[in-house]
């Protein structure tokens, strides 16, 4: 329902920029805070289930819906036309574009999210990785790219082993080689750098520190644009397959919590130093040895803050809002306290036996789990086709619970119990993955999924399994039916009989 | 209902005796059915293997929704015809479920002679389609044979009841909007040609189905063509051509897989409402037959022991217990249906007759089927029973029997002598189903009685001729006579003949009884009247 | 009749044996007694099998359904004797024209193999164009459409080699 507009509203009406679970997760937000929604949507999703919550919706065009997704023109058009104030761009699509963002403003509009130069300042690798180290945020130490074999020698025997060397206008793995001590470095400099100018005409090579078996780890901050800024503490999101994350959880595994202050605190400092306004989060690669090295920083509500959610007990949406609306920070530093732990799956419309290519398909049936420890995050209906116009996450399913143990167990038990028929997903491999004992050990990296790629297959199904579902298909088959239930008496109690 | 009381005493040395004699009967009649159903030249079933065509039998258990029951008519029919040459009289015939619909199911024997048809195949097709009119069963023709067997044409075409009655009936059912469907498997030549063409639909498979009036080796002798057997009358050119057949089928699998989606698609005609309860195994167990049936035929028994052990819960009430006691007559439901049972305990008396008649009206009034279970040794004779009118209640009974409305069912447990077959409901009287136990004996009086009377005319024909009587003579008279006689009682010889519908296990009684009752309510009841009674 | 369900790539058999009193199905042979079909259906269901009680969803597919037990997903696929027959070469042989027209496109060589349902020619027809597909998998063997010439009713436009010998 939506209240009358009051004072003490910050906005009156705000447009999402975006679609699926994410704008559903904004609308349900705005509605407890008695803002107008407005959604957009290509023609091939006028029926989504965003569409439908919203209070208002547009159509925008493109040649396909991604790309009407990523028109800011029409987008900014849109929410002046419908009188909205601010526009929330969720994740992805044009969420850290700074153009984008600066284009709001000057269109008198409010962009729930940093200032157009933080965004810029992040988004670039090299500017945001400078800018960390001049902060004194840890980043790995590398070997600026030269084409002098000999300094490049000396400065990599400085950094250490194991060391990545890569050529510096490389990509595709090209030239690239892990050396693991001194005596190797020479040759496979020469290597690198003969093949950096075969294949790419540039000699130059590159070379960092090698972090082996990275834990990926990252922060959630808030700052007010003014200079302050608080964490809501770490999450982790070392489970990835194809260099996305598919489990993330809060807080981070066995961390010694001496480590975990020193991880958060070089994150507040970076967003203090930016004068970071709203959500950003900070993320790092964690080494065995406990060293940390700054990766990047996403400026924009996470996928995955769900589970900082569910253990602050905070509605990161709202703090956007109300940020982005002027507000200080709702909460001190010493006052954010976690409870519990929190677990959270992808689903995604992929075949894991096939190396998680996407799948295509139609939703024919959905039934999820309910209860107060659960969040299913999603936008799905029931006849919904899943095409390859969008990315393939389908929901979030996140789970709560008062140690990491419960929570893991709950997700699981979740897993199972969810029921999402019609296309290929992962939903029985994430629970493969959550019932790893390498899993519950905390023994996370981000190569987990491949060094355990044997386990986590599906095994074959028992012959108990199978027949009953065997039985349970052909009992739904509607011939079969007929075929049970349409014969007569006194056939039916005859049964089978010859004479 | 009241359970009836058994007195049979399971350990008693007559019981056993029995059981051992009937359990022998039958186990040589499943031989017999065995090898008229399996018995086949190795050299035969190698052609079908090669010719990639499943065994009728496989097709029609394919066929059949799975968990029913099938009831097979006839399975020894010719069993002593044409020196054994043509098991089951070449072909299958039987009642069963498909698609949820009860369907008389007719399949030809390509195993034997191409398919051909011997004089009792025909006689046997034509009495499946007379079965088909008289319940309104719906008929699925698995079609493969090379027609008629020319060398007894005489005796399977020119008549009524020949070979043109098979394609007379074929119309009047679908006349009467009885359903037919042709599956073609094999070959349909000349007559059998007209099976499909007159079946509502037809499904041919492609590459062994074929259609045609004259094969390509008489088309070359009639008109000098040269053709070949699929563009004489195959699957493609009778479904995008001559639009003979109405579905191509890519095998024999995919050609039963429409057929049954056929008849899927047939409405299921409404079924008169027989007073009907939920069904109920028999208390006492149906096994103590073989122990309850005499091993001699002119041993008496209480058929009330055997009603016990067909009926629902072994429960009958009897009609008149006290009158007429050589006739039981009461009621009981066999697989829940209703049914009024006619069954003799002894021979006919005027009181038997004259209860029976009464009760057959009553079954009539009531709607309720009646069962017959013969084992009748005739109607009484002699001076005082002639002026009591044996012979005008005897036909007050016929009269009552053959003018019911309601269907009629008979098994033949024992013997069937002289005229108490007519009261009985023997095969002349239009009963829609007639099923013999293998120990069944049939004629107009026993064999040691028709040696009897033989000989006896012989005797007297002897001393009116002056001479003597010759003891010798007349013994081997006698035991001739007896032995042709004896044959010709049997069981095996009648079902050979199709007068009856089969010879059943007695255990198999209740079944059958239980689908040939269900068939039979296809077909609405006549209109009730009774032709002149002699009182 | 039975019926044939491929799970994961093998054909698997069921049938009914019996209904009364209760319903018994025959998996590949095995025997199993089933209770509670009435709440069988697309959805989250249950049921009693051989005593115990089994909770699973089910949703049907066009050729087929999709089972959920015990956290694990199965998607069963529909096998009928049409199909069997096509991968085993049976099938007409043949493409022949519905009606006079024309060629437009041939879309297939002579020894090209195709699947059931695979398109092999379009033609255009009283101003409609159809496209005419293989009866079944196999190889072709003929092509007799040229693109742009014309042919009469039942002309035979393509052929598929007869399947060798087994």
């Amino acid at each position: 329902m939506m209240t009358a507009p009051d004072d003490t509203q910050p906005f009156r009406k705000v447009l999402i920029a975006n679609r699926g679970e994410i704008a559903c997760r904004i609308i349900r937000t705005l509605r407890e805070m008695g803002i107008a929604s407005v959604a957009i949507h290509h023609p091939v999703e006028a029926r989504a289930r965003h569409v439908r919550e919203a209070d208002e919706t547009v159509e925008i065009s493109g040649e396909t819906p991604v790309a009407a997704h990523l028109d800011s023109g029409q987008i900014i058009a849109a929410a002046r036309a419908v009188g909205a104030d601010a526009i929330h761009p969720g994740y992805g699509f044009l969420s850290e574009n700074a153009r984008f963002a600066c284009a709001v403003s000057e269109a008198g509009l409010t962009f729930i999210g940093p200032d157009a130069d933080t965004i810029a300042l992040m988004g670039d690798k090299i500017s945001a990785r400078q800018f960390a180290a001049d902060h004194g945020v840890p980043v790995a130490p590398s070997v600026m790219p030269t084409e002098d074999l000999a300094e490049f020698t000396r400065q990599a025997t400085e950094i250490g082993f194991p060391l990545l060397i890569k050529a510096a206008a490389g990509g595709g793995g090209k030239g690239m080689s892990i050396v693991r001590s001194a005596e190797e470095l020479e040759g496979a400099a020469r290597l690198a750098a003969s093949e950096a100018q075969r294949y790419f005409g540039d000699g130059r090579v590159y070379a960092e520190l090698f972090v082996e078996r990275p834990r990926h780890i990252e922060v959630q901050v808030f700052g007010d644009g003014k200079g302050s800024a608080i964490h809501l503490f770490e999450r982790e999101c070392s489970v990835q397959r194809r260099f996305q994350k598919i489990i993330e959880e809060a807080p981070a595994a066995n961390l010694p919590a001496a480590l975990r202050d020193e991880i958060c605190a070089s994150a507040v400092r970076l967003a203090a130093a930016s004068n970071y306004r709203n959500a950003g989060t900070v993320e790092y690669i964690l080494g065995a040895d406990g060293r940390f090295f700054f990766l990047e920083m996403n400026t924009r509500l996470q996928v995955e803050h769900p589970v900082t959610e569910m253990i602050i007990g905070l509605d990161l949406v709202r703090m956007q809002i109300e940020i982005a609306a002027g507000s200080d920070l709702p909460i001190t530093q010493d006052a954010v306290a976690a409870n519990g732990h929190a677990i959270e799956c992808r689903i995604c419309a992929e075949d894991p036996e096939r190396d998680f290519l996407p799948e295509t398909g139609t939703i024919l049936h959905l039934d999820a789990p309910q209860a107060a420890y659960l969040r299913f995050e999603n936008a799905l209906d029931r006849g919904q086709r899943v095409t390859a116009d969008f990315d393939p996450m389908l929901a979030k399913l996140v789970a709560h619970g008062p140690d990491r143990a419960v929570a893991t167990e709950r997700a699981i038990a979740a897993l199972h119990e969810l029921a999402l028929l019609g296309i290929k997903t992962n939903i029985d491999y994430l629970a493969r993955v959550l019932g790893h004992p390498a899993f519950a050990a905390g023994e996370l990296h981000t190569g987990f999924v491949v060094q355990h790629k044997a386990e986590l297959t599906a095994g074959e199904p028992d012959e108990a399994t199978r027949d009953t579902v065997l039985i349970a298909a052909a009992l739904g088959l509607r011939d079969f039916r007929d075929l049970i239930l349409g014969v007569p008496e006194p056939h039916a109690s005859i049964g089978h009989w010859r004479n | 209902m009241s359970r009836l009381q058994s007195s049979i005493n399971t350990t008693s040395a007559d019981f056993r005796r029995n059981e051992a004699h009937n359990r022998r009967l039958v186990a040589e009649f499943k031989a017999k059915q065995e090898a008229a159903r399996h018995g086949r030249p190795q050299r035969d079933l190698d052609r079908l293997a090669r010719q990639q065509k499943m065994p009728q039998r496989k097709r029609i258990e394919m066929l059949l929704d799975p968990g029913t029951p099938f009831l097979e008519l006839s399975s020894l029919a010719a069993n002593m015809a044409y020196g054994g040459e043509s098991p089951s009289a070449s072909s299958i015939v039987g009642i069963g479920m498909v698609s949820g619909r009860e369907v008389m199911i007719r399949a030809d024997d390509p195993t034997v002679k191409g398919g051909a048809w011997y004089p009792l195949t025909v006689k046997k097709i034509v009495r499946a389609l007379d079965i088909a009119m008289e319940n309104r069963l719906p008929v699925v023709h698995l079609c493969d044979s090379a027609g008629g067997f020319l060398q007894l044409q005489s005796e399977l075409f020119p008549d009524r009841y020949m070979g043109g009655r098979i394609f007379r009936n074929q119309s009047m059912l679908s006349k009467m909007g009885v359903k037919q469907l042709a599956l073609v498997f094999g070959h349909c030549t000349a007559g059998g040609a007209y099976i499909p063409g007159l079946s509502d639909y037809s499904v041919i498979v492609r590459g062994t189905g074929a259609v045609f009036l004259g094969g390509p080796p008489l088309v070359k002798a009639a008109t000098g063509e040269d053709v070949t057997v699929e563009e004489l009358g195959g699957a493609e050119m009778h479904t995008s051509v001559s639009g003979t057949c109405d579905y191509p089928a890519d095998s024999e699998e995919h050609a039963i897989e429409i057929g049954r989606d056929i008849v899927s698609q047939w409405d299921r005609l409404p079924r008169w409402e027989a007073q009907r309860e939920a069904p109920e195994e028999p208390f006492y167990d149906p096994a103590e037959i073989y122990g309850i049936v005499p091993d001699d035929i002119k041993k008496a028994f209480d058929m009330r022991e055997i009603i016990a052990r067909i009926v629902d819960g072994s429960r009958f009430h009897e009609y008149k217990p006290n009158y007429g006691t050589t006739l039981v007559c009461g009621f009981a439901n066999i697989w829940g249906f209703k049914v009024g049972i006619l069954a003799n305990n002894g021979v006919l008396f005027n009181d038997s007759s004259i209860k029976g008649a009464h009760f057959i009206e009553l079954c009539n009034q009531n709607n309720t089927p009646l069962v017959f279970l013969q084992n009748i040794t005739g109607y009484m004779v002699g001076r005082e029973y002639e002026r009591r009118g044996i012979t005008k209640d005897g036909a007050k009974m016929i009269m009552a029997q053959s003018c019911s409305r309601v269907p009629k069912f008979t098994v033949m447990c024992n013997g069937s002598f002289g005229a108490g077959n007519y009261g009985m409901c023997g095969r002349a009287f239009d009963g829609r189903f007639l099923f013999s136990w293998p120990n069944h004996q049939i004629g107009v009086m026993g064999g040691d009685q028709a040696a009897n009377t033989l000989a006896e005319v012989k005797a007297n024909q002897m001393k009116r001729n002056g001479g003597a009587v010759d003891k010798g003579e007349i013994d081997k008279l006698w035991d001739e006579t007896r032995k042709a006689y004896q044959e010709q009682l049997s069981a095996y010889y009648s079902t050979s003949e199709l007068w009856d519908d089969g010879i059943i296990d007695p255990l198999d009684t209740r079944n059958a009884l239980g689908v040939a009752i269900s068939a039979s309510l296809n077909a609405p009841l006549g209109p009730p009247g009774y032709g002149v009674f002699r009182f | 009749m039975v019926l044939k369900l491929d799970l994961d790539g093998t054909v698997h058999t069921i049938t009914i044996l019996a209904r009364r009193p209760h319903l018994v199905l025959s998996v590949d042979g095995r025997r199993h007694v089933v209770e509670g079909l009435d709440e069988v259906g697309d959805g989250s269901r249950a049921l009693t099998l051989d005593g115990g009680p089994v909770a699973f969803a089910r949703a049907g597919s066009a050729d087929g359904a999709i089972i959920r037990l015990d956290g694990r997903s199965f998607a069963l696929r529909r096998v009928d004797a049409a199909a069997e027959a096509s991968a085993a070469g049976g099938g007409a042989n043949v493409v022949r024209a519905p009606m006079p027209g024309t060629v437009v496109v041939v879309h297939k060589r002579v020894g090209d193999s195709v699947q059931r349902g695979e398109t092999i020619v379009t033609i255009e027809s009283m101003k409609l164009q159809m496209k005419l597909d293989a009866p079944r998998d196999g190889e072709i063997a003929e092509i007799a459409a040229r693109e742009g010439e014309g042919f009469d009713k039942d002309a035979v436009l393509a052929r598929l080699a007869a399947p060798a010998e087994g």
